[in-house]
């Protein structure tokens, strides 16, 4: 297994798609956490002071924002085998595929926690300089190292519901495109309706809000609660990914 | 190491792809796995592997299932397709299978080597040629120094060079290392001079199995010569009358059944007929594959000429 493990970590360190996807990832969470900042305490944007324990719950879960492309990441991991056709040798090397896709998800979730580490590192570097800056830098207290911490899981579970999307998918166009128009059409659908706002709360999408953060939002589970749906999700992914990979014919 | 199939069967949808097909691939020879396009051959091959799930039947490595052996990567090698990441160098590509097979990488610059490819292993394997991939394809197959290779149409895309190549080292492989060596390939002209035995299939059904010897041997009186002569018309009658099977293609010329160039000469210059041209056309060795494989593709396409359900029917 473990060497299942460094030959996806070779896959994925010998193209440039993790370097693309965590420089997005990091330029994202430092644009959310500068235009958030700069809006704290401002009455008409509604957002919490900078110095006060709401502010720094907030502004240290926008790295929980990057989840779009650790999902992305771990769908490229999964279906770049089926685009580039390379199931093939893949699987004649490891013929107990499921071995395989248990290999993906170790690899994609510890490579994950890495690439989040830099991200949340980045999140917080920015805000202690810019809200430092405007007269209170957040603290590397209990509170705000476990908002961090959320942040990272959050992360690590998107991309293992990524890999598990795409064993179950396959067509990478297909599985992205899916997975972003879900999260950002879908969701955000099924949380406004008042019919249908109180499924919200055990979805994918109100799972990682409940883990992390939220403002002015619906019912949501409480945080340990959503991390074991959000987790559940990613677990069911693979499950599902797994069986597929195994019944499936590879031509 | 012996490789097995016994009743293999595999439908998708409503079509047969492969029927209650089976053979033996036996260490040290080359094997050549023949039929047309469409019969079968590749799934085959990706049932063989353990790729495909077969409907029924088994095929085995000296009695063991692939998915089943212990170290597959060090027993089997595969050229399937020019399978690999196109933003991926062919050495980074080939240092993947040697993690995954627990091999160490320098194996990735030793298969380079041994494929000619030393030189462009640090390119992107997206900008090879189509005769660099399978031949990097090929060096994924010769990771593990396996004692078994399948090869599906090795010879796509190679320049004739690769081709020749390509039969010394498969001929080496097999007879001097002792290999087992299975080959496919559509054209039976082209594996004919590198194959010891052959296993023939149309329309998913063995067809024929045996060695090239014998398969020559019963082609012997199928092969066709061509002659011209000013008296072309006198020939044709002298090789009729002594049962020659003789067809008069005009302008002079005879494409003369069954007879060798040796014997056709002989017999003109017995009756005194001037030749302008002797020479073999077609070895009979591909007649008789042409005529065993006939009709058997999958999606044949109609014979010019001949109204579509006519050729449908054959």
């Amino acid at each position: 297994m473990t060497r299942l493990v460094r030959a996806e970590w070779t896959k994925l360190f010998t193209t440039k798609v993790w370097l693309g996807l965590l420089l997005g990832s990091v330029v994202m969470v430092a644009a959310f956490a500068i235009f958030f900042t700069s809006f704290a305490g401002d009455p008409e944007s509604g957002l919490p002071a900078v110095g006060t324990p709401l502010y720094e719950e907030l502004i240290l879960s926008t790295a929980a924002n990057a989840n779009i492309l650790f999902l992305i990441l771990g769908i490229i991991g999964m279906t770049q085998e089926y685009r580039h056709r390379t199931a093939t040798p893949t699987f004649l090397t490891s013929p107990r595929r499921g071995r395989v896709v248990v290999a993906k998800l170790v690899a994609y979730a510890l490579a994950a926690a890495a690439f989040a580490l830099v991200v949340v590192a980045v999140n917080y570097v920015v805000v202690a300089i810019h809200a430092g800056a405007r007269g209170a830098a957040p603290s590397l207290d209990g509170d705000n190292l476990a908002t961090m911490a959320a942040s990272l899981v959050a992360l690590v579970i998107y991309a293992v519901i990524g890999v598990g999307l795409g064993a179950l998918l396959r067509n990478q166009v297909g599985a992205i495109v899916g997975g972003l128009v879900y999260l950002f059409v879908i969701e955000p659908i099924i949380r406004s309706v008042p019919a249908t706002a109180g499924a919200y709360k055990w979805m994918p999408g109100g799972a990682l809000e409940a883990l992390t953060a939220t403002f002015e939002g619906p019912e949501l589970l409480e945080a340990w609660q959503g991390g074991l749906v959000l987790l559940a999700y990613g677990l069911l992914a693979a499950f599902l990914g797994t069986l597929l990979a195994v019944r499936r014919d590879v031509v | 190491m012996r490789v097995e199939v016994r009743g293999l069967t595999k439908s998708f949808g409503a079509v047969r792809a492969v029927s209650d097909l089976g053979f033996t691939v036996e260490p040290g020879q080359v094997t050549g796995f023949l039929g047309p396009n469409g019969a079968g051959k590749t799934t085959t091959l990706r049932m063989v592997l353990g790729l495909i799930r077969p409907d029924a039947g088994t095929a085995t490595f000296d009695g063991v299932p692939y998915p089943d052996l212990p170290d597959p990567t060090r027993t089997v090698g595969a050229v399937l397709e020019t399978a690999f990441h196109p933003a991926r160098s062919g050495r980074n590509h080939l240092r993947v299978y040697c993690r995954a097979a627990g091999l160490p990488l320098r194996r990735a610059d030793e298969v380079l080597h041994q494929v000619g490819l030393s030189d462009a292993g640090s390119r992107r394997a997206g900008s090879y040629s189509l005769g660099m991939r399978q031949r990097l394809a090929l060096a994924a197959a010769l990771l593990g120094d396996p004692g078994v290779l399948v090869l599906d149409e090795p010879a796509n895309g190679l320049d004739p060079e690769g081709i020749q190549w390509l039969r010394g080292f498969l001929r080496h492989l097999a007879h001097d290392q002792g290999r087992t060596v299975l080959v496919s390939s559509h054209l039976l002209s082209e594996v004919e001079q590198t194959v010891d035995r052959v296993v023939i299939v149309g329309a998913g059904r063995l067809v024929r199995e045996g060695s090239i010897a014998e398969l020559r041997a019963g082609a012997a009186n199928g092969g066709t010569v061509l002659v011209r002569s000013p008296e072309a018309a006198r020939l044709a009658e002298v090789l009729r009358a002594e049962g020659s099977q003789v067809v008069a293609d005009g302008d002079g010329a005879l494409t003369v059944t069954g007879r060798t160039a040796a014997e056709i000469g002989s017999r003109a210059f017995a009756a005194g007929v001037e030749l302008h041209e002797l020479r073999p056309h077609t070895s009979g060795l591909e007649e008789i594959y042409f005529q065993l494989t006939a009709g058997q593709e999958q999606f044949a396409a109609p014979t010019p000429g001949v109204p579509a359900a006519e050729g449908a029917a054959r």
